[in-house]
């Protein structure tokens, strides 16, 4: 399965939140939706899911028209609300039924999750009764019924402590593994850059990024270099290495210099002024930016 | 269809489910019940069994200042033998603050004239009336004597009353009222009870972020149906029950009944008032139900939601007092137009089929007009949910709503 998403433009009165906005995911990968609060993400999933209809543009769905309500789709809004009256199996069979399941699929696959997450004990409970954690998983659990085979969750690891975040990600990887189509949104880059294939960076209702994390990392990375000596400040280091190569751009870099070469093949020369100093280098190799690195980049130096 | 099912079921099962509906019926059902034995249980108060034995005249617990010649014969039969007499008006005073005695009467044998005592009077003692009317049905018959008649010619005067019947040959509206006011009031209340229940269903969904769920799983059109078709079903067998709680009531205790009730009851219900009534109180109530989902979809907090369904409450209001209103001039032009504005005819309506005779042409067009506004307002219903699920924060106008709903494709 391939979706794909085309020129999406979507205003809200006069102000166009989405500007044209195209990127596409494959099954059998993760794709992680980044960006900053407001940047147009979950406008953009719910134009998918169809509680938005976008202006103009379109998903297509191996290049027909995408029509989520005929799909076998989890979703997780990224505000998220169940019944707080009704009991914990009722409202999951419920919700999987209205996802087209039998009541006995229904009950199955609601009594499946609910042992999944642990929550055996609230089968037949309130949801109001429920901690807020609990209730947490409980709806990211709804987003699993009936065998779904797109995903689609916004910011599914907000609220969610460590051991639950891992049982999560597991599940997600189960998911890709099955050949699933997987979009998750989500500002906990870790999380992305555990889980996810492919990301794809939207920012002010735009696409900045969009590919394969390994590559886009390789890319974001090339002709930058990683330096760090123990016995020299960075402030010291940075001087001397300005003075003897003045084409390179030079970054300070947690313990050291990120040193960007802007395509000049200025490796050896390094390599040789690194031997002459004849001090202790603690790393110097290809720079690799995290995903954090990478957003923080490409948002945030445009504010 | 099948999601229509789904929801309906859902739902349904949640409204029956709700311990206050059950508790609430329950309580209403014991009152009915009560209500409606009402007859029966003054009757076993009244103590009328152990009375049967006793001469029609006598006052029971009662006590009197001894007399003398006719007034005390008078006393004697009035009383009964055994009723303590005292020598004067104080030793009867006396046995009152003693509780000796309930009632105490003072006869002045002269003319018959009478002082009646009590230590404390509760509001339905009625004993000194009724010995001032045995006293002066006495005295009456004592003064036709001395004018020359006969005792059987005072009774014969007194019983002298001109026949007659009524024949109504359309509705009685003095028999009918009751009824049908009943029958209104139910139905008031099943409108503001569901309705408040079906909106806040919806602003609750809206409230906690549910409905998003919901309308990507559906249409919306299944889920506004559902659901106000699951809370029309509640609502029936909730007030099924209530109303079968007042007929085994009456039956039970039909006996006890005084006649003008019986006949109240009987001369109302006809098969074309009934259907008449089941028809306006259905697709109103209905109609209600789908204005109150609008109104609840158009609100993002639950604290917004008395102020957004107060159009509608008005509305109906509005139409209670018009149906009260035109009991008494139920062929008036406001009458009339009352009966066939779909708003106001599910009360209106009922009531002017219960008290007289409506032309067909006017039922026929109450009655499609009702359909179409059923028909129209389902369909603005589900537009107005539909563009709810996208709209969350500031309070729009209604009227841009409506506008910006009809406009969503």
């Amino acid at each position: 399965m391939k979706l794909e998403v085309q020129n999406i433009k979507k205003s809200f009165g006069e102000r166009e939140i989405l500007h044209g906005i195209s990127f596409a995911v494959e099954s059998g990968r993760a794709m992680g939706f980044l960006g900053r609060n407001g940047a147009g993400k979950s406008t953009t999933i719910r134009c998918l899911m169809d509680v938005f209809r976008q202006d103009s543009g379109q998903f297509l769905l191996d290049d027909k028209v995408f029509e989520p309500r005929k799909m076998r789709i989890g979703y997780l809004p990224e505000e998220r609300g169940m019944y707080q009256k009704n009991a914990v199996i009722s409202q999951l069979v419920y919700f999987a039924m209205l996802k087209g399941a039998s009541k006995e699929e229904a009950t199955k696959s609601a009594d499946y999750w609910v042992d999944r997450f642990s929550l055996n004990d609230y089968r037949n409970k309130k949801l109001e009764t429920l901690s807020k954690g609990n209730q947490q998983k409980i709806q990211i659990a709804q987003a699993f019924l009936n065998e779904p085979d797109i995903l689609i969750l916004d910011e599914p690891f907000s609220g969610l402590d460590p051991v639950n975040s891992q049982v999560f990600k597991d599940i997600i990887a189960e998911f890709v593994k099955q050949g699933k189509l997987v979009i998750f949104s989500s500002h906990q880059m870790s999380y992305v850059e555990e889980v996810c294939d492919d990301v794809t960076l939207i920012h002010d209702g735009n696409i900045v990024l969009s590919g394969d994390l390994d590559q886009i990392k390789q890319e974001e990375g090339r002709g930058k270099l990683y330096l760090s000596m123990p016995d020299m400040d960075q402030n010291e280091l940075s001087n001397q290495i300005k003075k003897a190569f003045p084409a390179l751009a030079v970054i300070p870099w947690e313990d050291g210099l990120v040193l960007d070469t802007k395509g000049e093949d200025l490796q050896g020369g390094l390599l040789n002024w690194l031997a002459d100093m004849n001090r202790p280098i603690q790393q110097f190799g290809a720079f690799e930016p995290s995903l954090t690195d990478i957003f923080i980049e490409k948002v945030g130096e445009k504010e | 269809m099948r999601d229509f099912k789904t929801v309906f079921a859902f739902e349904f099962k949640t409204q029956m489910a709700k311990r206050t509906a059950i508790v609430t019926t329950l309580v209403i059902m014991i009152i009915v019940l009560l209500v409606t034995s009402l007859p029966r249980i003054i009757s076993l108060f009244s103590g009328g069994g152990d009375d049967q034995g006793l001469p029609q005249s006598a006052i029971s617990g009662a006590g009197y200042v001894k007399s003398e010649g006719e007034a005390q014969a008078l006393l004697e039969t009035i009383l009964g033998k055994d009723a303590p007499s005292y020598p004067d008006r104080e030793a009867l005073v006396k046995a009152l603050n003693d509780k000796e005695v309930e009632v105490g009467f003072v006869v002045n044998p002269e003319d018959l004239s009478y002082e009646a005592l009590y230590q404390d009077k509760s509001m339905e003692d009625r004993r000194d009336m009724q010995f001032g009317e045995i006293l002066t049905s006495h005295k009456r018959e004592k003064l036709m004597v001395e004018k020359g008649l006969s005792a059987a010619d005072y009774q014969d005067i007194q019983s002298a009353n001109a026949e007659g019947t009524t024949t109504i040959l359309g509705q009685n509206s003095m028999s009918n009222y009751m009824i049908t006011f009943l029958l209104m009031l139910l139905v008031y209340m099943i409108v503001l009870i569901y309705g408040s229940s079906v909106s806040s269903i919806i602003a609750r969904e809206k409230d906690s972020r549910t409905m998003e769920i919901l309308i990507t799983s559906t249409r919306p059109t299944q889920l506004i149906i559902g659901k106000v078709m699951a809370a029309g079903l509640a609502a029936v067998i909730q007030f099924g029950f209530i109303i079968l709680a007042g007929v085994v009531g009456f039956q039970l205790n039909k006996s006890t009944y005084p006649p003008e009730i019986l006949m109240m009851v009987s001369g109302s219900i006809t098969t074309p008032y009934l259907l008449t009534y089941l028809f306006f109180t259905i697709t109103g109530f209905i109609l209600y139900l789908f204005l109150y989902a609008a109104l609840g979809s158009t609100v993002s907090k639950m604290e917004d939601l008395p102020s957004a369904t107060s159009l509608v409450q008005f509305l109906f209001i509005a139409g209670y007092i018009l149906a009260s209103f035109t009991a008494n001039i139920p062929n008036s032009a406001i009458a009339v137009a009352g009966s066939i504005i779909p708003f106001t005819s599910v009360m209106v309506m009922p009531l002017r089929v219960g008290v007289s005779t409506v032309p067909t042409a006017e039922l026929i067009i109450a009655g499609v007009l009702m359909i179409a506004f059923v028909v129209f307002f389902a369909y603005l219903s589900i537009k107005i949910y539909r563009w709810g699920s996208l709209n969350y924060g500031n309070k729009t106008k209604l009227s841009r709503i409506i506008k910006e709903a009809l406009k969503h494709k």
